[in-house]
């Protein structure tokens, strides 16, 4: 099945396919879907069914076997591993399940580092890391450890790190699945509240509700093939 | 429910599977295994062949307590044989027909040669080891001693010509050989012998015994006179006890002994460090698994058996294959040390090649033994964690300060991961360290033996030589140059424009009231300042009544610089003043003065020869030919260049740069397995940092920095040691060969110098972390994400 296209849109896959091994069914057939600037898409599919690999070629982490993905106006499967990386860090946030923080650097260093990554100012990076913190309500854990934090504070920092570049596109890998209900809801308002500023957000999920409550579309994925949509084209 | 052996199988099953899913660790585990136990197999066979190679080869050879020359005209061949059976004798060879030779090679004098005629290289005493090439079985065909390969370049196949002979000869080198009582210069068939005789010298031969008593010189002086004796007055022309060949041996390759020691006690310890540092990384990162296992129910003593069976099968590669490669790897350097020690041969015991390979796989199964008992001991839960990540709170402090610093992150965060795991990073370190002292040690030894090179042979002052082309060239038959022919020499070298320098040397022994035996004495026929001898104390003597001496003249007198002692030249008892102490290696005293301090030495007969020194610009072959021209073919004299440019360290400096070398290289696999380790521990988080925007250059530049800080720290630690080790070598490779050392032989590192070859520590350092740095950094970051 085929997503809709619109002018403006911030991601766009055309057929994209995705195999890992020759002799085994592709992770992801042929592909085509859209997401327009400010919009909040979710993604959802039973286990196995090919939401992460989707989400890891728009972040450009992975390379389709065939297809275009273009984000924020470039075609990414094109590039090198050089130019991906500075496209990643330049235009690209994402939020992980498990968090990723790395626990050998405070929550502050953990946050600034795509700043640094990206060349920025280290005047600029640390206001805007304090302020994403202050934004999140954790400011008072700047100088605090990964491992020391709850699940819901680790995912408020993975969030302040994923903004800190100020990125046209923020994806979201089961954001909520290591969260306990509460917290998973605390996360889910703040990503609202980041879609209300105008954040453009694709969220791998599986769960229905999440996804009902907060993105304005939500496409299906089923043995890697685009099943269905809902909502299609209502903006967020 | 299965059996115990089965349970123990399955253990075993479990983790060679783990092994084989993480083939590049089994890859590097055997590889340093490999390394290890080729350079622990050398470094044995190195440390035996230093242990009294001239002794062991004398026993391996049947070397000849006594060469005797006889004149064979005066006694039958019945009467010499006869002397196979005298009391004390207990083996005996030849005589050999043997000739004193001058040889030509590309119109060069080439000295003098003492050629034996032998049908083979075997027999019962002195059998002489063939280095290469085959023994002669044709007249004009002549085996060399070793010395004459390396000492001058020659070759398998050159020709050399026989000069003196009324009919023109050649002898084209067919191979080379060692005896190890130096019982010849050269060998040919024995029908060669008669035509390589100078007319109007007497017919010679060479007999070889063997004694039941000949360790000390009062016994062989026993077994002398027996031989003597039992001959017709005036048959036995010459002598050479083994005691000479010793010494010879001694104050030559012996003083090897020292730097081979150091190399091989490094590459041993370097070893022992790496193989652990890989046995218990490769046991820690298994950790994960294993706590897989044990929540399957895999008990601690099963866990043990998994462990060490996941590192003993590309240990036991490793083994097997490194002591096959330490073999080959010695053969070449063992090739090397015996001509250094002028033993003919050595090979690796066979001690060695158990010892080695059986240590590092002790060693593999004691360094795998400890963390498999800890890992035991954790519950399932707590080893799948130590797995996943280093000890929490290990090098974070260091992180926060990297953050602080003025550094480009990847940078900051390379210099940072190495506290997270502070013991693998300390042995890391140690690799390191051992490999670059290794590395500037070698380059140290380099130049300080350069130094004594050019101090002993005085190549770098004295480019020319004159020199006789032995008795039998001077006034009459087995006479030296009388003085006439000397004056041609001196004026010749006079007129030449290209002469800076020269001065003629003349040698004599001596006898100094309170010294057994005799003293050499060099006494030069005008100013000698130039000749650039080493002075370990004091000055050159440069005025009448000055000496100076060598260490073992201050060692047997109990002189000291500035002392004055009493010299008996013959014909007359000088007192001289000591004026300094020189580097001339030797175990017996020697002065060096004047002819105007020791009178009465200066006889044509003294007269050794003359030391050319030249005008900038002057070509040395261009002078050399001038010299031999204006001089004439029927001069008993010869210019030639200096040869001497001393074939033990020649031979010396290709060992250490071999040694040195496989040093560096077992520290760069160190290092390499160190990268691989944190990089598989790190993968996560290297995934992390590619999915935040961190390039594949930055990657690179973070794990090379990894080992940044220990590499800095290593050359920090390797500078200075590699200094003291290299006084203390030299120092004890000087005692062997009876000598004091000038304080510049050791002086050879200045500051920038040493801040230079420090830097040999990173240089190993990014060596090997450059391969696992190139593979994170092109990881792909999906790929590196899902990694466990």
């Amino acid at each position: 099945m085929t997503d809709t296209y619109a002018s403006g849109d911030v991601i766009r896959l055309d057929g994209v396919t995705k195999t890992y091994q020759a002799d085994a069914p592709p992770a992801v057939a042929d592909v085509s879907m859209s997401v327009a600037a400010g919009q909040v898409v979710a993604v959802m599919g039973p286990s196995g069914s090919g939401k992460s690999t989707l989400l890891n070629l728009i972040a450009g982490l992975d390379r389709p076997t065939a297809g275009t993905v273009t984000v924020a106006g470039r075609r990414i499967d094109t590039l090198g591993e050089s130019a991906l990386a500075r496209f990643r860090a330049r235009h690209v946030g994402i939020i992980f399940q498990f968090f990723n923080l790395l626990d050998d650097l405070t929550v502050e260093d953990n946050v600034l580092l795509p700043a640094q990554l990206a060349g920025a100012s280290r005047r600029v990076a640390r206001a805007r890391a304090g302020e994403l913190l202050a934004r999140m309500g954790i400011e008072q854990y700047r100088n605090a450890y990964p491992a020391r934090m709850s699940g819901g504070q680790r995912q408020r920092v993975a969030i302040a790190r994923a903004l800190v570049n100020e990125p046209e596109v923020l994806l979201a890998d089961e954001p909520t699945g290591a969260l306990d209900t509460a917290t998973g809801q605390q996360i889910g308002q703040l990503l609202r509240q980041l879609n209300e500023r105008g954040q453009t957000m694709v969220l791998v999920t599986h769960d229905a509700v999440l996804a009902r409550r907060y993105a304005a579309r939500t496409v299906q994925i089923v043995d890697g093939q685009l099943a269905g949509a809902v909502g299609a084209g209502v903006p967020a | 429910m299965s059996s115990p052996r089965l349970s123990w199988l399955g253990a075993v099953r479990t983790a060679t599977g783990g092994m084989l899913r993480h083939k590049m660790q089994a890859v590097v585990i055997g590889l340093v295994l490999l390394v290890s136990t080729a350079s622990a197999t050398l470094g044995l066979a190195l440390l035996a062949a230093g242990n009294a190679p001239f002794m062991h080869a004398f026993a391996a050879q049947d070397g000849a307590d006594l060469a005797v020359s006889v004149n064979t005209a005066h006694a039958t061949t019945a009467q010499l044989a006869a002397t196979r059976s005298l009391h004390g004798v207990t083996a005996a060879a030849g005589p050999f027909a043997e000739a004193t030779v001058q040889l030509q090679y590309k119109g060069q004098s080439w000295g003098q040669f003492t050629m034996v005629g032998r049908t083979s290289p075997g027999g019962p005493v002195d059998r002489v080891v063939l280095a290469s090439g085959h023994w002669p079985d044709a007249p004009g065909q002549v085996v060399l001693d070793t010395a004459s390969q390396n000492g001058g370049g020659l070759q398998l196949r050159n020709t050399l010509n026989v000069t003196g002979l009324p009919r023109a000869r050649s002898l084209t080198v067919v191979g080379f050989a060692n005896s190890v009582t130096d019982s010849a210069d050269g060998w040919v068939v024995p029908g060669e012998i008669a035509d390589l005789q100078t007319p109007g010298t007497p017919p010679s031969g060479e007999l070889l015994y063997r004694f039941t008593s000949a360790g000390s010189e009062a016994q062989i002086g026993t077994d002398l006179a027996e031989v003597t004796g039992a001959l017709p007055p005036g048959t036995v022309t010459g002598h050479y006890p083994w005691l000479a060949a010793e010494s010879q041996n001694t104050s030559n390759g012996a003083i090897m002994e020292p730097f081979v020691v150091a190399f091989a006690l490094i590459g041993l310890a370097m070893a022992v460090l790496i193989v652990g540092n890989v046995v218990s990384g490769a046991v820690v990162a298994g950790y994960y698994r294993i706590g897989v296992l044990k929540s399957v129910g895999l008990t601690p003593a099963q866990v043990v058996v998994a462990y060490v069976s996941r590192v003993g099968l590309p240990a036991l590669a490793g083994v097997v294959t490194g002591v096959v490669a330490g073999n080959v790897l010695a053969m070449p350097v063992l090739k090397q040390s015996a001509q250094a020690y002028g033993v003919g041969s050595q090979q690796v015991p066979l001690w060695a090649s158990v010892v080695a390979p059986a240590g590092m796989l002790a060693l593999t199964v004691l360094a795998a033994f400890g963390p498999a008992l800890r890992a035991g001991r954790l519950s399932a839960t707590q080893a799948i964690a130590a797995g996943r990540a280093p000890a929490a709170g290990r090098g974070y402090a260091v992180h926060r300060l990297a953050s602080r610093l003025r550094l480009p992150r990847p940078v900051g965060l390379g210099l940072a991961a190495p506290f997270a795991r502070p013991t693998r990073t300390a042995v890391s370190l140690a690799a390191i360290a051992f490999g670059a002292t290794a590395v500037i040690f070698a380059f140290g030894l380099n130049s300080s033996l350069g130094r004594a090179a050019a101090a002993q042979t005085l190549s770098a002052t004295v480019p020319v030589e004159i020199q006789p082309n032995g008795p039998g060239t001077g006034a009459g038959p087995g006479q030296w140059p009388d003085a006439a022919q000397d004056a041609t020499v001196t004026a010749a070298l006079r007129a030449q424009p290209g002469t800076a320098h020269q001065v003629a040397v003349y040698q004599d022994g001596v006898k100094m009231p309170g010294l057994p035996g005799t003293v050499n004495a060099f006494e030069f026929g005008g100013d000698s300042s130039w000749l650039g001898y080493g002075l370990i104390a004091g000055h050159w003597s440069g005025a009448p009544g000055q000496v100076d001496v060598n260490t073992s003249f201050l060692n047997d007198s109990g002189l000291s610089v500035g002392d004055t002692a009493t010299v008996d030249t013959g014909t007359a008892q000088v007192t001289v003043h000591i004026a300094g102490e020189v580097f001339y290696p030797d175990s017996t005293p020697t002065v060096f003065g004047s002819t105007r301090t020791l009178p009465g030495l200066t006889t044509a007969g003294n007269l050794q020869q003359w030391d050319v020194a030249l005008r900038p610009g002057t070509s040395t072959a261009g002078y050399v030919q001038a010299v031999n021209g204006a001089l004439g073919g029927g001069s008993p004299w010869t210019a030639t260049t200096q040869k001497n440019g001393g074939q033990f360290y020649s031979v010396a400096v290709g060992l250490v740069g071999t040694l040195s070398l496989m040093v560096g290289i077992a520290a760069g696999l160190g290092v390499l397995n160190t990268v691989l380790m944190t990089t598989r521990d790190r993968v996560h988080d290297l995934g992390i940092f590619k999915a935040l925007g961190m390039r594949p250059g930055q990657v690179l530049t973070m794990v090379v920095c990894w080992i940044a800080i220990p590499a800095v720290v290593a050359g920090v630690i390797a500078a200075p040691a590699a200094v003291a080790l290299n006084a203390a070598t030299v120092r004890a490779m000087a005692g062997t060969a009876h000598t004091g050392v000038p304080a510049s032989f050791t002086q050879v590192f200045p500051p920038s110098r040493l801040a230079l070859l420090a830097l040999a520590a990173l240089v190993i350092a990014a060596a090997g972390a450059l391969a696992p740095a190139s593979w994170a950094a092109r990881a792909r970051p999906a790929v590196a994400l899902r990694t466990e």
